[in-house]
């Protein structure tokens, strides 16, 4: 039947899920998937503080050019839109305050 | 100078790798290289490898189409990494790039940039907050990761995206709260001449449209989001209708929303165009700063050559054909015999063109939209420069980009600009009274992103230092 | 340079016009490291230097001047004596520059490397920021009214009536007298009067990262001086050293050389391994002009009695507002505090 807006949710199959843990708290992701959507998925969008007014900040321009969504991984910075998930795979963020 | 490979082509959008594959055509070595893992650019963006298996969209088919066509072809493609300096020399260009922590050179013979666009948004209050993403940045989290952001979105912008981001959002389960569109009905009318060559995108859209008002989804035509608020992500979106010139004006209306997708327009990503050696001019009607360039993507830099929305912004379609055009010349400069028809190509790229420049007409911003920048809202990112900060500056003196970017660090962070010049230069232009024309970009600075000392710096002993003699005494 | 120049005159009753090419100190002095160390000055400029640090901290926080201290490394024997022979004739020179322990050296920067063999310390040594010299200059050139243009490319000098006539695309200006105070640019401008100046320049990199948490606290030199390094306030740690990048004045600015930067940012990790995961956001490289003694150019054209020179002062960042001061001076016909030096002078034969 022709559907004029179709909705693909449930016909995407994806790979297993997996856990990580981003500043010590554990989620689940798709192994694969970039830690942006996974972060996303857990309805976790605050992703760092910037310096100075320390407002929050989260995924922005999603190709890793705007810096907004930075992590640390192993004491490396990198954007959260170009790291994929995978087992064992510990994040920190540059958040200033932790939620509690 | 015996270089790695005869041609380098820096990205594998639509451009890069048509530019890339009819190259390769001509028994010439050539080396892709590209951000992303897979090629296909932002446009035909690959599936992350999270994906088993999805339903083809027209953006999926012919990203897949493209990726077959480079893996069967010679075209050694380099994913996964990015370029951060060019090097030029008499008759040869050196490629710095990162792959996997390490930086590696590669030296041409013939170099090709087709580095794309990104996109521009006007800054307003609030749009720093987590759960604001820009609107083609939304579109690459869902060819990659097919799925919805957030669980209600406001989507406000110019130009055909508006559309395509919330039939997308749609699509992968997500709820779309309202469109907010600076353009009118009166708008998409007066380009349908050029939307009839292509009629299958126009379907699409009104397909698009169609289902929103059976959706009852809102769309507000000649409106914008003013204001985004929020505590620690967004909550809702105020949003007001627009004059002729897009100046917010009237009544302020509220949506609530927990995201919102902005857009105002694509610009040249220019920076790798800027290190090549080429020099920029402006060209409102194409997305503002471009490289300077002459008939089929050649340069003023021998052996340079240009292709895609990095060129001007004119959509994916007259992109592919504008990268063969570039390959041809690429490999015209290194002497091959084309036995393409040339002429045949130049008129699809002309066909193709004039469909994406209407596009691009409609998504450009127009002066008004400017004033949704009030004194307090943060214009560099980055650093978290106010507006009225920047015009302080100016009040001093300041009358360039670049005093205005030393005075008060706007445009000196960690995304070098990206953005925020577009803003600043309004500014600039306004305070002065002069055309934007008149306001250059700032000089650009390797590494085009950033790269760590570790990575730059490599496997060196101490004892390997060239260490010079030291200065006279 | 220009611009302390036009001020000291301002001072004196003498009515200026600063004209720059681009954005007022957007040469040298916008776009180097903003080290301020006597440990680098040369043993001869060094009463001038001292004065130098004397106004930057004056001018203080409009400049982002930070009186940190300032520690210069050795990494080898070899060095060790360098820095030993070198530091000494400095400190006689009037620089308090002492040696210091290592682990004083430990005590006061805990992250810098573990294979420093000697480090000499200077409680003088500190920063400006360089990319604030513009908007500092533009500020006080309007308090004294002094009149600048900005973006004034100039085409030709031709005799006046009772002067000269400088000639834009677009504009003339009059003047009595002329300095040119263009850095690397000299050579160009003088020659536009006959006058053949030996002027080089050197092609410096310089380095900045993101923001980083707190890491050092002083600025941070080499036994060589191929190496400075701070943190700003900001957390932002600045690299130089004079590594050499490529291109000339002529051509505009000019271009970072990578296996320079290599070098030069290895430099950096070794003497702060800290630092190593930290992301460089710009490299970048500004001309240093001297001529082959490597002292200034302070003083009368050669040939004329009423066009000046000031340039090539090796150290001219920090020195740069105290010499402006001294040209100043001595186109006032003042008796200058210290002696200028001729641009007439012979110079030796040029080695390359």
């Amino acid at each position: 039947m022709f559907q004029l807006a179709p909705n693909h949710q449930d016909d995407i199959v994806r790979t297993a899920k997996i856990r990580f843990t981003f500043d010590g708290e554990s989620f689940l992701a798709h192994e694969g998937e970039t830690l942006a959507a996974a972060l996303m998925r857990a309805k976790l969008l605050h992703i760092r503080d910037a310096p100075g007014d320390e407002s929050p900040r989260g995924v922005f321009c999603c190709m890793g050019l705007c810096q907004e969504c930075v992590v640390q991984v192993d004491g490396k910075t990198i954007e959260s839109c170009r790291l994929s998930v995978s087992p064992d795979l510990h994040v920190t963020s540059l958040r200033r305050q932790l939620d509690t | 100078m015996i270089t790695d490979t005869d041609i380098a082509v820096i990205g594998a959008g639509p451009a890069g790798c048509n530019a890339a594959l009819l190259a390769a055509e001509y028994d010439f070595s050539v080396v892709m290289l590209d951000e992303q893992v897979s090629p296909g650019g932002q446009v035909w963006r690959a599936k992350s490898p999270a994906i088993l298996s999805a339903p083809e969209t027209p953006e999926s088919v012919a990203g897949e189409s493209v990726r077959n066509a480079i893996s069967q072809s010679n075209v050694t493609h380099l994913g996964g990494v990015r370029v951060w300096h060019i090097e030029r020399s008499e008759d040869a260009f050196v490629i710095h790039y990162e792959n996997a922590g390490v930086s590696i050179s590669l030296s041409c013979r013939c170099l090709v940039i087709a580095t794309g666009a990104r996109e521009t948004i006007q800054p307003i209050p609030g749009w720093t907050l987590p759960g604001v993403v820009g609107m083609a940045g939304a579109t690459s989290i869902f060819k990659q990761d097919l799925i919805p952001i957030g669980s209600k979105m406001v989507v406000s912008g110019t130009g055909p995206l508006v559309f395509f981001v919330a039939a997308e959002q749609q699509r992968l389960g997500g709820e779309v709260a309202a469109i907010v569109t600076s353009n009118t009905l009166l708008d998409w009318i007066k380009a349908l001449p050029a939307m009839l060559l292509r009629p299958g995108l126009l379907f699409r859209g009104l397909r698009w449209i169609t289902a929103m008002y059976v959706n009852r989804i809102p769309i507000y035509w000649g409106h914008t989001v003013t204001r985004v608020e929020g505590e620690s992500s967004v909550s809702r979106v105020e949003f007001k209708k627009i004059s002729k010139d897009w100046t917010p004006q009237g009544q302020p209306r509220f949506i609530e929303c927990d995201c919102v997708s902005l857009g105002s327009g694509l610009i040249s990503a220019f920076e790798s165009f800027q290190l090549a050696g080429i020099s920029l001019e402006h060209n409102s009607d194409l997305g503002g700063w471009i490289p300077k360039q002459e008939q089929d993507g050649r340069t003023n830099v021998g052996g340079c050559f240009i292709c895609g929305d990095g060129a001007g912004i004119r959509g994916s379609l007259a992109a592919e054909t504008h990268g063969k055009l570039a390959g041809l010349s690429a490999v015209a400069f290194l002497g091959a015999k084309i036995n393409h028809s040339i002429v045949k190509l130049r008129r699809e790229y002309t066909r193709a063109a004039s469909f994406g420049e209407a596009m691009s007409k409609l998504s450009i911003p127009r002066p008004g939209l400017t004033k949704l920048t009030t004194a307090k809202t943060v214009v560099c990112r980055c650093e978290g420069i106010t507006r009225a900060e920047i015009e302080d500056e100016m009040n001093l003196g300041a009358q360039s980009t670049i005093s205005v970017k030393s005075g008060v660090r706007a445009g000196m962070g960690p995304c070098g600009g990206k953005f925020c010049q577009t803003a600043i230069t309004d500014l600039i232009a306004k305070t002065k009274s002069c055309p934007v024309s008149q306001i250059a970009p700032p000089t650009a600075r390797p590494p085009l992103r950033p790269i760590s000392v570790n990575t730059l710096a490599g496997d060196f002993d101490y004892s390997d230092l060239p260490i010079s003699k030291p200065s006279p005494l | 340079m220009g611009c302390a120049s036009a001020l000291q005159m301002a001072e004196g009753g003498m009515k200026s016009i600063v004209l720059d090419q681009g954005d007022l100190g957007q040469g040298a002095s916008g776009v180097n490291a903003g080290t301020l160390s006597l440990q680098i000055k040369r043993v001869k400029l060094m009463p001038y230097a001292i004065r130098g640090h004397q106004e930057w901290e004056s001018m203080g926080d409009a400049v982002g001047f930070r009186k940190t201290g300032g520690y210069t490394l050795a990494f080898t024997d070899h060095e060790a004596e360098l820095l030993h022979e070198r530091m000494s004739l400095k400190a006689e020179a009037g620089a308090p520059i002492e040696f210091v322990s290592n682990s004083a050296l430990r005590e006061a920067e805990p992250n810098l490397a573990d294979q420093v063999v000697a480090a000499s310390y200077c409680a003088e040594d500190g920063y400006a920021n360089s990319s604030l010299t513009g908007q500092f200059y533009r500020a006080r050139l309007k308090q004294q009214g002094v009149q600048y243009r900005e973006g004034f490319k100039l085409l030709g000098v031709e005799a006046g009536n009772d002067g000269y006539v400088i000639r834009s695309a677009n504009t003339t200006v009059s003047a009595r007298k002329l300095l040119f105070s263009a850095g690397a640019w000299l050579k160009s401008l003088t020659a536009l009067m006959g006058v053949e100046l030996p002027v080089q320049a050197r092609v410096n990199t310089v380095s900045v990262t993101e923001r980083l948490p707190m890491l050092t606290r002083s600025v941070i030199g080499h036994a060589t001086g191929l190496l400075t390094m701070k943190q700003k306030a900001n957390g932002t740690l600045l690299i130089g050293g004079g590594w050499q990048g490529r291109g000339t004045p002529e051509q505009g600015r000019g271009q970072v050389d990578t296996d320079s930067l290599r070098s030069n940012l290895a430099l950096a990790r070794h003497a702060l391994p800290a630092a190593e995961n930290a992301r460089i956001l710009r490299s970048w490289t500004g001309f240093e002009a001297h001529v082959p003694d490597f002292y200034p150019l302070a003083g009368k054209l050669p040939g004329y009695e009423d066009v000046f020179v000031l340039g090539c002062v090796r150290g001219g960042y920090t020195i740069g507002p105290y010499i402006g001061k001294l040209m100043g001076d001595y186109i006032l016909e003042r008796t200058t505090e210290l002696p200028l030096f001729n641009p007439g002078r012979s110079f030796p034969e040029v080695v390359v």
